[in-house]
């Protein structure tokens, strides 16, 4: 790429202009940092950087910058905080369009004047924006019980380096009309383009909701429960295997649990609870109330800043196997069962470590993300299977030629 | 090279028994369920994804277009051969691969009808959601390719919601899987990109599907209104209520006067309107969920409200809401069956227009669909032998899209766009959307071969094709869109 042959204090606005220390990447900082409060402001910046050969990485609350490769070159940080309204909010319909950098936080208080919500519990917590829920796509514990984040997107709109500014779905909750392109920016991290705004279809808040903890022998014994617990089709919302060393940072005794937490009615609540009642009696000790604050404390571990944290795709069957093996390396680990994840969060792990993870993981044709570590690891744990990889370069050959958007995080110059 | 050249190419490849070449055997190809019709060049029945490889790459050979096709129910005209070429008919390849109740997948080739997975779910406790009406027929490959949605779409999602990895072989003939077997691979969400993308991206050769659990309880009933307008104020009422029911389905009295006497499932036919209503879940939570949506119906204005107090009367129930545009097709020589989406809170007065229209132009039309979603399947039933019928119907058409359009929705809830509907396109999308829709269709390498004049409007990625020729063809099974 060319290397930058502007002045960006003159090309971009001084009103948007913030101190560039508080957006360092891996220990970089970015020659300018610019927060846009329009769309078109966001479309210039992106022609700008573009037409110079300079790179932009799009940003929201910066809980999960670790995701994919540390980047090659980085030259304006743009922040998209400064887009932080509802544009449009139909309590009837149950839908709501909202600009990419308000926050989860705010989008909930919002929603909840009107009894709805958006099911999405991503880590690290609601400070996440939207724009960030859906670039990075995590997933939480609701995930499989309540649908994910990506899969309540009904419309979009999304700034090109080239300024274009492209729309696509709509504000129904139902369409098929054209290609659903909205999809191909969620998981993207703003390397095809820049999400501007978001349209999404809602649910109604659970009127109550209840968490227990039931405490087993061993993490098998665990898995076997909160495999019988799925099978039970309860109104569950989470339902997740805690190893031991998960289950203290939560305030539960050291030992392995299952953490379940059921929404719905109140007499919904009270049949199912009967029910993991019988359940648990079955094969051990009952179940007890949930510590509070424990689904947080749990959040919060996954999108842990310090330490490394992996998040494996496997096969339900297998998380007590990945949860021990995971235990192995000396990390805290633990399993959603619904959506077959299980996160690994430890001080530091090992590259050689990570890959034979991996590859045990993908015999069992799932998946392994480093969703945080340091650059040293996820420079060379390559976070895209190599057939996807090829349409990757050709999507950003088509939507980012020139290398703008977080050039190096699928791999290097892409 | 020769027509006789590739048909030697692709007999060699694939077997002489698995390709049609003679005009007599492609006739039955010319068509879906739609009114657009073209013939190919030859139908290939791969057996496995290695002759779908095969087939696409000695397309590219020859330089003739590719099009992928699964039972030909589409309502849009996604798998007509519009330009000609190898179409591709995944039928063969019906077998399911795995079923894994313990991880609540399955994996399957895209020729399995939709009910023969439900079916195959059923003794694990489980099932696969999505149920498009056509569902004893259409394939899983297909359901793929127009994202397909259903009476459950409501509470369940289409079809992306349900697919977790597709293999598809590109234009350059090499196959591979987007997703997986688990939700929520890295990257760019390219499995569900791929879904609803109308065989113009690429030919699915096997989907890895998420199973759920069967419910504890089903409870199903029917509230009876007496106008359209009442019904559709009861939708937005129940739902906002904070019971979204798993479908809200809607007949209008057209329909009702149709369906009832054909089959006899119960539906009134003195009611203005009826709202076929499914709660699910654990026996406790029925029983309130039901209470609250008998609520909602009442205050709304409900007639009557019916429960469905036996499995058979469920099945009833549903048999006349499934079997109702086939009934239609046995009341009048021919229909078009319209899908366009609004907002639910906009149904009462785009029902009322939907109507004016149609007595406007003159045409009958019988309104069943999926109400809960804002999803409105309006089937206007006309004589293609009456002079100038099939112009005025599909200008009707148009003004109904129009006017979902205008009232904040969309053109297309799950049937797709096709051929049909690609000049509405302009009408919710800008140049910058479908130049960036072009631009994903290059970046899958399919540029014109895959399915040609498909989904995008002339001068966006996608040739004219014979646009003016196609508008003449009609076709004869009486079923129009």
């Amino acid at each position: 790429m060319t290397s930058p042959t502007i002045d960006l204090r003159e090309a971009l606005p001084a009103e948007g202009r913030r101190a560039a220390a508080d957006y360092l990447i891996d220990g970089a900082a970015p020659q300018i940092a610019q927060q846009p409060r329009t769309r078109e402001e966001v479309a210039e910046l992106l022609t700008t950087a573009s037409e110079a050969g300079l790179a932009v990485v799009p940003q929201g609350s910066r809980t999960s910058l670790d995701l994919g490769r540390p980047i090659d070159r980085y030259d304006i940080a743009l922040d998209m905080r400064g887009l932080d309204r509802i544009v449009d909010y139909e309590p009837a319909d149950m839908t709501v369009q909202v600009q990419a950098g308000m926050t989860l936080r705010a989008l909930r208080s919002h929603l909840a004047e009107h009894g709805q919500y958006l099911p999405a519990d991503p880590p690290p917590g609601d400070d996440v924006t939207i724009g960030g829920l859906l670039a990075t796509a995590r997933p939480g514990a609701w995930r499989g019980h309540a649908p994910a984040a990506r899969d309540l997107v009904i419309g979009m709109e999304v700034a090109h380096p080239d300024g274009s500014l492209v729309r696509s779905g709509g504000r129904v909750v139902k369409n098929v009309s054209g290609y659903d392109l909205h999809r191909l920016h969620t998981g993207a991290l703003g390397t095809l383009g820049v999400i501007l705004e978001a349209s999404f279809k809602l649910v109604p808040l659970p009127p109550a909701t209840r968490s227990f903890a039931v405490r087993r022998g061993s993490v098998r014994d665990a898995a076997r429960l909160a495999t019988e617990l799925r099978d039970a089709a309860l109104p569950a919302r989470a339902l997740t295997v805690l190893a031991p060393e998960a289950a203290t940072s939560l305030g539960l005794p050291e030992h392995a649990h299952v953490l379940l937490e059921l929404a719905g009615y109140e007499s919904a609540l009270d049949a199912a609870t009967r029910r993991v009642v019988d359940l648990a009696e079955s094969s051990g000790v009952g179940p007890e109330e949930a510590p509070p604050g424990g689904w947080e404390r749990l959040r919060s571990l996954a999108g842990s800043p310090d330490g490394v944290v992996l998040r494996l795709g496997i096969p339900a069957t297998r998380i007590a196997a990945s949860i021990e093996a995971a235990r192995g390396l000396g990390a805290t680990a633990w399993g959603h069962v619904a959506a077959g994840s299980v996160m690994v969060h430890a001080p530091a792990i090992d590259v050689t470590s990570v890959r034979v993870l991996r590859r045990n993981v993908e015999a069992e044709g799932g998946f392994l993300v480093v969703e945080s570590g340091p650059p040293a690891l996820r420079a060379v744990v390559d976070p895209l299977g190599s057939a996807t990889r090829d349409l990757v370069g050709a999507l950003k050959r088509q939507f980012d030629p020139n290398g703008t958007l977080s050039p190096g995080r699928w791999e290097v110059g892409l | 090279m020769t027509h006789e050249d590739l048909i030697r190419d692709l007999r060699d490849a694939l077997g002489d028994a698995h390709v049609l070449h003679l005009p007599e055997d492609l006739i039955a190809y010319e068509y879906d369920a739609t009114i657009e019709r073209a013939r190919p060049d030859a139908v290939v029945f791969p057996g496995s994804t290695a002759d779908v490889s095969a087939a696409v790459r000695i397309a590219n050979t020859h330089d003739v277009p590719v099009v992928p096709r699964g039972s030909g129910t589409g309502l849009a005209g996604g798998a007509v051969p519009v330009i000609g070429g190898v179409l591709v008919a995944m039928t063969r390849m019906r077998r399911i691969v795995e079923l894994n109740a313990a991880n609540r997948i399955a994996v399957v080739e895209p020729g399995v009808i939709n009910l023969d997975l439900q079916a195959a779910c059923e003794p694990h406790g489980l099932r696969y959601a999505p149920d498009p009406s056509s569902q004893r027929i259409c394939t899983i490959g297909g359901n793929v390719g127009t994202n397909a949605g259903g009476p459950h779409t409501l509470a369940h999602g289409s079809t992306v919601n349900h697919v977790l990895g597709v293999e598809v072989v590109l234009a350059d003939g090499t196959a591979t899987w987007l997703g997986g077997r688990q939700p929520d691979a890295p990257g760019p969400d390219l499995r569900g990109v791929f879904c609803g993308s109308e065989g113009t991206l690429g030919i699915v050769t096997q989907i890895c599907v998420a199973l759920t659990p069967l419910p504890h309880e089903v409870r199903t009933m029917l509230a009876i209104f007496d106008s359209v307008e009442v019904a559709s104020e009861a939708v937005s009422a129940i739902i906002s209520g904070g019971v979204v029911p798993v479908a809200v389905e809607m007949l209008d009295q057209e329909i009702i006067r149709i369906v009832e006497p054909q089959m006899h499932v119960g539906y009134p036919l003195d009611a203005g309107a009826v709202l076929l209503l499914e709660v699910e879940g654990l026996p406790e939570a029925v029983a309130a969920d039901a209470e609250r949506v008998v609520a909602a119906c009442e205050q709304a204005g409900a007639r009557e409200l019916r429960v469905a107090e036996s499995a058979e009367e469920r099945e009833g129930l549903w048999e006349g809401r499934k079997g109702g545009i086939g009934a239609i097709g046995a009341s009048s020589p021919n229909f078009y069956i319209l899908d366009g989406v609004v907002p639910r809170t906009k149904l009462p007065e785009v029902m009322s227009q939907v109507n004016a229209l149609s007595a406007e132009y003159g045409f009958r039309c019988a309104n069943i669909f999926h109400a809960g979603d804002g999803n409105l399947h309006p089937n206007i039933m006309f004589n293609e032998l009456d002079e100038g019928a099939t112009e005025r119907v599909l200008e009707l058409g148009g003004e109904i899209m129009r006017v979902c359009v205008e009232a904040g929705g969309s053109i297309t809830g799950e049937h797709g766009i096709g051929l049909e509907k690609r000049t509405y396109m302009e009408w919710i999308f800008d140049d910058d959307a479908l130049d960036a829709m072009g631009r994903l269709r290059l970046a899958f390498g399919a540029g014109e071969r895959f399915n040609p004049c498909k989904v995008l409007p002339t001068g966006h990625g996608c040739a004219s094709g014979h646009a003016a020729e196609m508008r003449q063809h009609l076709a004869a099974p009486g079923v129009y869109i």
